[in-house]
């Protein structure tokens, strides 16, 4: 069963702040309890199966300017460049 | 003039100048606004949708070239982008985002002169089967505004029932376009994977989600696929379906087609008496029709459900992590806050069943468990594809009901969150192994709507539209009492 | 005995657009944050679309380093949170799912040593961070995401170095055949960026991180080596743990913060399908590689019979490699070869002046067949190359231009000896005892034709007028 503290480090490492965990906990942990089940498929061996394509389909290298002002665009920016909160 | 005519009676009322562009689009407009406080489909309505009417209008009378839709309203789920106005994905951390470029599907609309009449309400980032998880409040069933209209394209599913539009584009992760058209008693189409571009539909589980439409009509929904379709160099996933014509042969009837019923989505624990018989109904009315139906089971569909919140929670986990609100976002000042603080801050405004989400992408793929969840779930999707390919080897068409149960009071089922999953049993096998998948409206039982789900191999919507046509062709459903 | 490993970033510089966009690969022109657009800018419903010719010059760099190579690449998500990141996520490749990544188990002779290159990769470089002031006390951080998607090839070795020197000379080598592949141009600041992890006999492994050169990586690394030699002798325990180079005071600091979550939730990128490359296309590709620094080298000392230091230094350098391929006429081979390593490299010694240069490789066999039949001194040679970088006029027009043709009239030549025999009478005198005293009359002819006399005629003529 995974625990309160788990989910606490999760939310952490998915960068949520949460208030009250308590509102989540047990929905969290019946939805993974539910996933159990996966451990009765028996699929240990299957490849990984995936959408292919072929290298002559891919995007030709070409520089095509964006021809908009994404920055004004954008949220907060000082000057040239984009605000972010300071590191550490 | 009738605002519940599809989408080829407008176009054919247009062109014999039974009512012009501008009469119409004004009478939708009214419509909204009549029922709309009520049904809240609209999350924002399109405030030069009358101007756009004149222009087409304009082009008619002068003779000039007209696109297919011929001014048709058409509304969006407020999860693609259209150039210089608002996508929110029902969310508040994107209350204030206006999209700098149009999303590929509603290009090809606009091409086409529709008139793409407003955004339609969703679960937030398509998270739910409801709209009960949207930040701007849950849309009616307008068979019964008691009960939801199901998700997450629950507003386009509702929009197009209630005649407020005569088609609407949804987009399904897990049945989030089939859900709402069996609540809402309209036909609903998830595309193979890669027929429609993704460019401009904001990710959730970008490896198995598609646009499709929403309509009144199978064959609306063949015309609006005819338009949409087809590869796109701004998506690398797109498959080149040489411009078939989905229309072509639309009644050519299915005498002699093999249909499996899938055994595992007609007797599953959740599925209701009621649902039950309309699809019992259902296979005898397809086997009037000339198919051979007979059973089909699928082993690995009873870990489908958990594969599938395994691999949309991953994908999300990640998908959802440019929401920083640092490069877009709404209004929340980052002076005096640490980079972490403030991301983590700002983040915490995602919506209850978005925060579970990321804390579930978080946990199931990560280095001490991904062996447990998130690569058993990629396994399952894998073998799930093998049995797929297998059983259309010997079958043209499976079906099922597409919901276990009616529409449901709303706060009824959000309680508990197993039987919450649950109501996606019979959807999310066409999400996970790429194929197209319909919901028909097959039947009215107490007051509210029962769809009949058809599914067919990869790129086969030609003949899906084909079976889809024939069942429909056999039901006369009431009138919308909204 | 000391173990080192090293993680390259390198950038595909020769690219014209971005891993994922059609905004430039090279940034560095650009004003702050206007090399961009929705997909590099993780705008919500953006979609990567994957560059071929990324694809096919990293298969490139690893058909080069004698890697294997995939039939199929495949993309993965590096999911963590940073300002520079717009996804906060990063595409590279992940050898997860079978080896799906650009190239594995290769190999590079450094110093008739084998390094292993463990893997190499295709991923995008993020954006780039601005302080305001000082680190300590800045109040925000300013992002200029002009490098973000710009494509960029991890090379990861296994732990093979033994010495900085060798860790040197191997970023030498990977400079050059870098170069040689037309994929980078490793001159270019920030192009080529390196990790290294260093550990010395019964200690721990230590990664060095943020070194901004090839310059300091060997710098870096034998600091390290030196630390923690020092902290072994003394019997202290050399700890696992990450450093950053400070480029001010040249020492490796430790990363004090705590080590961050290794927890990137790696998935696959669904946006990008599974690339095949069959045989056929890596045939093609082989087909295509220029050939390497070292035939290159071997093929102009056995052909062409140039010293093997030459033949080194115009092999290892892929523009005057170029010139010389271009100029050789399989005639004056040798020649021209040392014309270039001489005279031209000097004259282009950066790439600025490589680029202006007007020299084509027929004035090189030109200048040297010129100079071969005596139409030219060596001297008017310089002159005349100096000119032709220049201008890039035909070497007939030039000589005429400044004058630089050989006096090689007689007539001419015969007033100018009479004049220089007038005025030099003590060296006629002491040149009839001492016959090597010519060559001081034949300088002073020199002199009065700035160099332009033929120098076989002047000495015939002097001796005859002396009677020698």
């Amino acid at each position: 069963m995974v625990t309160e503290e788990e989910i606490s480090n999760v939310a952490k490492l998915m960068k949520i702040d949460l208030e009250d965990h308590t509102a989540h906990i047990k929905r969290v942990q019946k939805m993974l309890e539910y996933f159990d089940i996966l451990d009765n498929a028996n699929v240990e061996s299957e490849e990984i199966t995936v959408q292919e394509t072929d290298l002559d389909k891919l995007r030709d290298d070409k520089h095509n300017p964006y021809d908009k002002n994404l920055l004004k665009f954008l949220k907060s920016y000082q000057g040239k460049y984009v605000k972010a909160p300071k590191l550490n | 003039m009738d605002l519940g005519i599809s989408a080829l009676n407008y176009v054919s009322s247009i062109k014999n100048g039974e009512f012009t562009v501008e009469e119409f689009t004004s009478k939708s407009l009214e419509r909204i606004s009549q029922v709309d406080e009520k049904l809240h489909a609209f999350l924002r309505v399109n405030d030069l949708a009358i101007k756009n009417a004149r222009e087409i209008d304009t082009k008619i009378k002068s003779n000039q070239n007209v696109g297919k839709c011929y001014g048709m309203p058409i509304s969006v789920k407020d999860n693609m982008c259209i150039e210089g106005s608002k996508t929110t994905c029902a969310s508040k951390v994107l209350e204030n985002f206006i999209a700098p470029y149009t999303s590929t599907v509603i290009s090809k609309l606009n091409s086409e002169d529709a008139i793409i009449i407003g955004k339609t309400n969703m679960d937030e980032f398509a998270m739910g089967l409801s709209t009960e998880y949207s930040a701007y409040g849950p849309s009616r069933n307008p068979w019964n505004i008691d009960y939801v209209p199901g998700g997450s394209s629950g507003g386009s599913g509702v929009s197009v029932s209630a005649n407020e539009c005569i088609a609407s584009l949804g987009s399904d992760t897990g049945g989030s376009i089939r859900n709402p058209a069996s609540f809402c008693s309209v036909v609903g189409l998830k595309p193979t994977y890669g027929l429609v571009s993704r460019y401009g539909l904001v990710s959730y589980a970008n490896s198995i989600e598609q646009i499709g439409p929403m309509t009144k009509t199978v064959e609306d929904s063949a015309f609006l696929l005819n338009i949409i379709s087809g590869i796109d160099s701004n998506d690398n996933t797109t498959v080149d379906n040489k411009n078939q014509d989905y229309l072509n042969n639309i009644d050519a009837g299915i005498s002699g087609k093999k249909i499996g019923i899938v055994t595992e989505m007609t007797n599953s624990e959740g599925l209701s008496t009621d649902v039950l018989n309309a699809t019992n109904d259902a296979v005898k009315t397809f086997e009037k029709l000339g198919a051979n139906c007979e059973q089909v089971s699928l082993q690995m569909i009873p870990y489908t459900v958990a594969a599938y919140y395994t691999i949309t929670s991953t994908e999300a986990g990640s998908n959802l992590a440019r929401y920083d609100n640092i490069r877009y976002g709404y209004e929340f000042d980052s002076s005096g806050f640490e980079f972490n603080s403030y991301i983590s801050q700002a983040r915490s405004k995602l919506g209850p069943e978005v925060i579970r989400r990321m804390i579930l992408g978080g946990f199931v793929p990560s280095a001490g468990h991904a062996g447990k969840y998130f690569l058993k779930a990629l396994k399952v999707k894998s073998k799930l594809i093998a049995e797929i390919n297998h059983v259309f080897e010997k079958f043209d068409f499976l079906i099922s009901p597409t919901v276990p149960i009616q529409p449901f009071k709303f706060g009824e089922k959000i309680q508990d969150p197993v039987s919450f999953m649950m109501i996606d049993f019979n959807t999310v096998t066409a999400n996970l192994t790429g194929i197209p998948a319909i919901s028909v409206p097959y039947k009215i039982t107490n007051g509210l709507p029962i769809g009949i789900q058809i599914m067919a191999n990869r790129l086969e919507e030609h003949s899906l539209l084909q079976t889809a046509y024939a069942l429909e062709k056999t039901v006369d459903l009431p009138e919308v009492p909204v | 005995m000391t173990k080192i490993g090293l993680e390259i970033h390198c950038q595909l510089t020769k690219l014209e657009s971005k891993l994922f966009c059609p905004c430039k690969a090279d940034y560095r022109e650009f004003e702050p944050n206007t090399n961009i657009c929705p997909v590099c800018m993780g705008i919500p419903g953006s979609l990567p679309l994957l560059n071929k010719k990324a694809v096919e010059k990293a298969t490139l760099i690893a058909m080069a380093l004698d890697c294997k190579t995939p039939n199929k690449i495949a993309f993965f998500r590096k999911n963590y949170f940073y300002p520079d990141l717009p996804k906060n996520f990063q595409i590279t490749q992940l050898n997860a799912y079978g080896n799906t990544s650009i190239g594995w188990e290769g190999k590079i002779s450094v110093e008739d040593k084998e390094i292993k290159i463990r893997r190499i990769q295709l991923e995008e470089d993020p954006g780039r961070l601005i302080y305001e002031g000082a680190t300590e006390k800045t109040k925000l951080t300013l992002v200029d995401y002009n490098r973000a998607g710009t494509p960029l090839v991890e090379i990861v070795t296994e732990p093979d170095f033994e010495t900085p020197h060798q860790v040197r000379e191997f970023l030498n080598i990977l400079s050059d055949l870098l170069e040689n592949l037309n994929v980078s141009d490793p001159g270019l600041e920030g192009a080529m960026r390196a990790d290294a992890n260093v550990s010395i006999e019964g200690g721990s492994k230590v990664e060095i991180k943020n070194i901004g050169s090839f310059h300091d990586l060997e710098k870096a690394v034998h600091f390290e080596i030196t630390r923690q030699q020092s902290l072994a002798e003394r019997k202290i325990e050399i700890i696992q743990e990450t450093r950053h180079w400070d480029d001010g005071r040249k020492i490796t600091v430790s990363a004090r913060t705590k080590e961050e979550e290794a927890e990137y939730r790696y998935h696959l990128e669904a946006d990008i399908p599974w690339v095949r490359i069959n045989d056929n296309t890596k045939n093609q590709l082989r087909a295509q590689m220029p050939e390497s620094i070292s035939s290159k080298k071997e093929r102009y000392v056995s052909k062409y019979g140039i010293t093997s230091q030459v033949a080194g230094i115009l092999s290892s350098d892929r523009y005057f490699s170029e010139l010389f391929e271009k100029a050789n006429n399989e005639t004056n081979a040798k020649d021209i070869a040392n014309m270039i390593t001489t005279d031209i490299m000097g004259l282009l010694d950066t790439r600025e002046k490589r680029e202006m240069s007007k020299l084509e490789g027929d004035h090189i066999s030109d200048l040297v067949e010129y100079i071969k039949s005596n139409k030219i001194t060596r001297a008017s040679a310089k002159l005349a190359l100096d000119e032709v970088i220049k201008n890039g006029k035909q070497l007939s027009e030039i000589i005429e231009d400044l004058d630089l043709g050989h006096v090689s009239d007689e007539a001419t030549l015969s007033d100018i000896i009479t004049e220089v025999l007038d005025e030099e009478v003590k060296a006629v005198e002491d040149a009839k005892q001492n016959p090597d005293i010519v060559n001081f009359l034949v300088g002073k002819v020199m002199q009065k034709t700035h160099g332009k006399a033929d120098p076989e005629l002047t000495l015939t003529l002097l001796k005859k007028n002396l009677g020698l």
